[in-house]
């Protein structure tokens, strides 16, 4: 694109360096009332991110409208010069990059009436339990990244996705179920359609259960929410060096039972977080977090890199075109020895709820358990009505007994259902 | 245009800036910029909904292909929408003390620094500021030659200190923002009070789960009326069948001293001029003297539902409406805190609020403090730590049994259908009996 190539040259007239993050997209969905659609939307996107470095001073701004881009860059220029200088080593340069396999799907359409088809082979897979449908939704999506910088980087990623969401009651009793992925052949409609009303009509007439140490079994979508908002957290660099991380200290230390790894696989056939650079222009590779229960390292962006004299990991992710570059993750996976968890009578936990009121910083939480059975020999025994749970993030990961054979795709996050024994409940 | 029976544009643009210090480190600071608009369409059957980015106000031809392209995709839409009648119009936005948008960034990075630097104490490992204002220009126009403009600016800030000793890391965190202008002077002390939070938690205990007498300051008894009441009067959720309020108006569920309204007309965090489809704000008592009173609508959900006003639609800049809270509170009572401490004699009080989540349909809900006491003898004893509070809607709201006689109001954000709009909750302090309060402490 011309005005990218041109908006770098005026840039750099001004500063020592340019970053142009340029994303287009197009997204249809359609969302369910009870059993009937109810809407289709359809979102033309747009947005340019620009960054500025000049002498250490980093300043960025962006836009909805490409077309004022010299505004905007006047604005990142203005916002690079009340920012704290810091050692800055450049911008990278173009780089061979990794093979990675395609997220993106040529064949996809993104048209109300693909929404429409997977509404309503959710809402086939519905019928298989006796629970109404509350709502739901249905959404293709395809978007074109540029990322292109002064130092000669001008790199296309193409993405689809497509995501799916059903939500059931019976009595008073709610189940909810999705799916996501890059491709419509790699959904399963029916499947979210029936998991989301066989919750909400088996968790109904549950007992309540005494408050006491009871061995859990979190599935993929419970355990991504204690791990996400608090864990994966402090494994960011940026948190280490601004002594926010709990896991500072434990560089080569255990953190999690050492039959568990964790790691970051950007090069993973299948989730949509796949890709061979990252939201700087590093070529990605996989992070290896925690190898066999230790800490083996960080995650790092290019400032914190150059900050604190390290390297990046390739690390950077931007959640729109409209934010700065921060420390993420792509694909994270938590992986290692698999086993049947589910042999055994186990609590099983489907989903959580107020996980996001945990303590960031100490990983303390209280939340409440939604969808909650005993399970044995692999099946769903009886319903539990509520409780509580209390612990500990990060202590808890030192009491992980046992992980599934299985796993799941969880938004950026690739998980097995987790046990953990004797974890304190408060029941009625 | 042939077929369409309604439409709807509301247009934003705007500006907004952003500063971020951390450990003294200016980490960014800078303004951006947003212009987009979202197009609904009525044609017979369902709606059709048109988003589009770096939008240009158009006519004639143009808006036409628009409609268009916003009608077939309702076409794929089986349920057929009914507005309801409400009354459309536009209340003043309040006069700006100080209008943040006119003050140099420089000025106000200076400012946050000082804010930050109030936090800087012994045993703070860490202390981080940010500023956010946000400047949005907002234009509705509909078929029924409806016309609104208002501009509205919201900007205020956020203070973190942590404070770490053995391993163990606590923080202290402070917020003000505000629709009334800029905030950011004579702040020191928040900084100050966030170290002092920090340190003191590390000292705190861990509180025991179970069922508890406790007492509720003004703004976690409003997460409270947020989640465990605001939620499930939205009329959507009581339309899919998704609330547990469902059919219950006149059912008593409280005791008479409670009474919870949502009022996007009040000049707080949570005001909006006019609603995300030009229909004019009203208050709305959701529970009155304990008793299910009215439901928050949309002129969709008012039609569907029944009992309750429209004006209570709104919207992410961009995003259609959804059935939303604005500034919701429980109405003061005539207790006084003394009398109110008095009264718990033994139990827990929770201060500060970390957020909260419900589940209308199986009417639970849960939410965090920031911190609390332990209550013995009517008096605040030990500092207690990460305590939670969950419950169930239709019973809990009977344990309200005393509500003080001062109300005040803390602005937040909340997050429904994936758009997080701007609020505020209040209430006067409360005493709730027979609370279920989660803590991983064993005595």
């Amino acid at each position: 694109m011309d005005w990218i190539d041109q908006l770098i040259q005026e840039g750099t007239k001004a500063v020592d360096e340019v970053e142009v993050y340029y994303g287009e997209g197009t997204s249809v969905s359609a969302d369910l009332k009870k059993r009937t659609i109810h809407l289709a939307t359809n979102s033309i996107d747009c947005g340019l991110g620009i960054r500025v470095i000049h002498k250490g001073q980093i300043g960025s701004s962006s836009t909805s409208n490409p077309g004022q881009w010299r505004k905007c860059l006047a604005a990142a220029i203005a916002s690079s010069k009340l920012a704290t200088a810091q050692a800055w080593e450049g911008l990278p340069e173009q780089k061979p990059l990794p093979e990675i396999p395609s997220s993106f799907d040529p064949t996809m359409k993104i048209e109300p009436e693909s929404a429409r088809d997977l509404l309503s082979r959710m809402l086939e897979g519905a019928e298989t339990h006796p629970a109404d449908v509350t709502s739901g939704s249905a959404g293709l999506s395809s978007v074109e990244v540029t990322l292109a910088n002064s130092n000669g980087i001008r790199y296309t990623d193409h993405h689809t996705g497509v995501s799916l969401s059903l939500e059931a009651i019976y009595k008073q009793s709610t189940g909810y179920e999705f799916d996501s992925a890059w491709s419509v052949s790699m959904v399963d409609p029916a499947a979210v359609g029936e998991r989301a009303t066989f919750f909400a009509r088996n968790s109904s007439e549950g007992e309540e259960i005494a408050t006491g140490e009871y061995d859990l079994l979190l599935s993929p979508l419970a355990y991504a929410e204690l791990l996400g908002g608090v864990f994966v957290p402090a494994l960011s660099g940026r948190s280490v060096h601004a002594k926010r991380s709990r896991l500072g200290e434990f560089l080569g230390k255990s953190v999690v039972s050492e039959q568990v790894s964790m790691y970051d696989d950007p090069h993973r056939p299948g989730p949509g977080g796949s890709i061979a650079w990252d939201a700087e222009g590093i070529p990605t590779r996989r992070i290896d977090f925690v190898r066999d229960g230790v800490l083996q390292c960080f995650a790092y962006d290019l400032k914190t890199a150059y900050r604190y004299g390290r390297k990046s990991t390739g690390s950077a992710v931007r959640g729109g075109s409209n934010g700065l570059p921060s420390i993420g993750h792509h694909n994270f996976v938590v992986d290692g020895v698999r086993s049947c968890v589910d042999d055994s009578r186990v609590l099983y936990v489907n989903n959580l709820i107020g996980a996001h009121t945990a303590n960031p910083l100490s990983g303390d939480f209280s939340v409440e358990l939604s969808n909650v059975f005993w399970m044995e020999n692999g099946e769903f025994q009886e319903p539990v009505r509520s409780a509580m749970f209390s612990g500990n993030v990060f202590d808890l990961h030192h009491h992980i007994a046992g992980m599934s054979q299985k796993s799941r795709t969880v938004g950026s996050c690739i998980l097995p259902s987790i046990k953990i024994n004797n974890q304190h409940i408060i029941g009625k | 245009m042939q077929g369409i029976t309604y439409f709807d544009l509301r247009h934003v643009t705007g500006e907004s800036t952003h500063i971020d210090i951390d450990n003294s480190v200016v980490e960014s600071a800078g303004t951006s910029f947003t212009n987009i608009a979202v197009l609904r369409v009525l044609s017979g059957h369902g709606w059709g909904i048109l988003q589009i980015d770096n939008y240009t106000p158009c006519k004639g031809k143009k808006f036409e292909d628009l409609l268009e392209r916003a009608r077939r995709l309702a076409g794929i839409t089986e349920e057929k929408v009914v507005l309801g009648e409400a009354p459309s119009g536009i209340l003043p936005v309040p006069p700006i003390r100080e209008d943040p948008y006119e003050i140099p960034l420089e000025e106000k990075s200076a400012l946050l620094a000082a804010i930050e630097k109030g936090a800087r104490s012994p045993g703070i490992v860490n202390t981080r500021a940010n500023y956010i204002e946000r400047v949005e220009n907002v234009h509705f126009s509909d078929s029924s030659d409806n016309e609104f403009s208002y501009r509205m600016t919201r900007s205020g800030f956020n203070v973190l200190a942590v404070a770490s000793r053995n391993g163990d890391l606590q923080m202290g965190y402070e917020r003000e923002h505000s629709i009334h202008g800029f905030n950011l002077r004579h702040q020191e002390d928040t900084g100050r009070k966030a170290a002092t939070t920090a340190l003191a938690l590390l000292d705190a205990g861990a509180p025991k789960g179970g069922k508890l007498r406790a007492v509720l300051d003004p703004e976690l008894a409003g997460v409270f009326a947020h989640e465990a009441v605001g939620h499930a009067s939205e009329g959507d959720l009581i339309f899919e069948g998704n609330s547990v309020l469902k059919g219950r108006t006149g059912e008593k569920i409280g005791n008479e001293i409670l009474t919870i309204v949502d009022d996007p007309g009040t000049h707080e965090f949570g005001f909006d001029p006019v609603d995300a489809e030009g229909v004019a704000v009203t208050r709305t008592e959701i529970i009155r003297k304990g008793v299910i009173n009215a439901f928050l609508h949309s002129r969709e959900t008012l039609a569907a539902v029944g009992n309750g006003s429209a004006g209570h639609a709104r919207a992410m800049p961009g995003e259609p409406p959804l059935v939303r809270m604005s500034n919701t509170f429980i109405e003061a009572g005539d207790a006084t805190e003394e009398e109110i401490f008095a009264e718990c004699k033994n139990g827990i009080f929770l201060k500060g609020s970390r957020g909260g989540q419900v589940d209308p349909g199986r009417g639970v809900f849960q939410f965090n403090a920031e911190y609390g006491y332990l209550i013995e003898n009517g008096e605040c004893t030990r500092m207690v730590r990460d305590v939670s509070l969950s419950g169930e809607i239709l019973t809990t709201l009977h344990g309200i049994v005393l509500c003080g006689n001062k109300r005040v109001m803390s602005p937040g954000y909340c997050g429904k259908g994936g758009q997080s709009v701007p609020v505020s909750d209040g209430a006067p302090h409360i005493l709730l009996t027979d609370a279920v309060v989660g803590g991983s402490g064993l005595d």
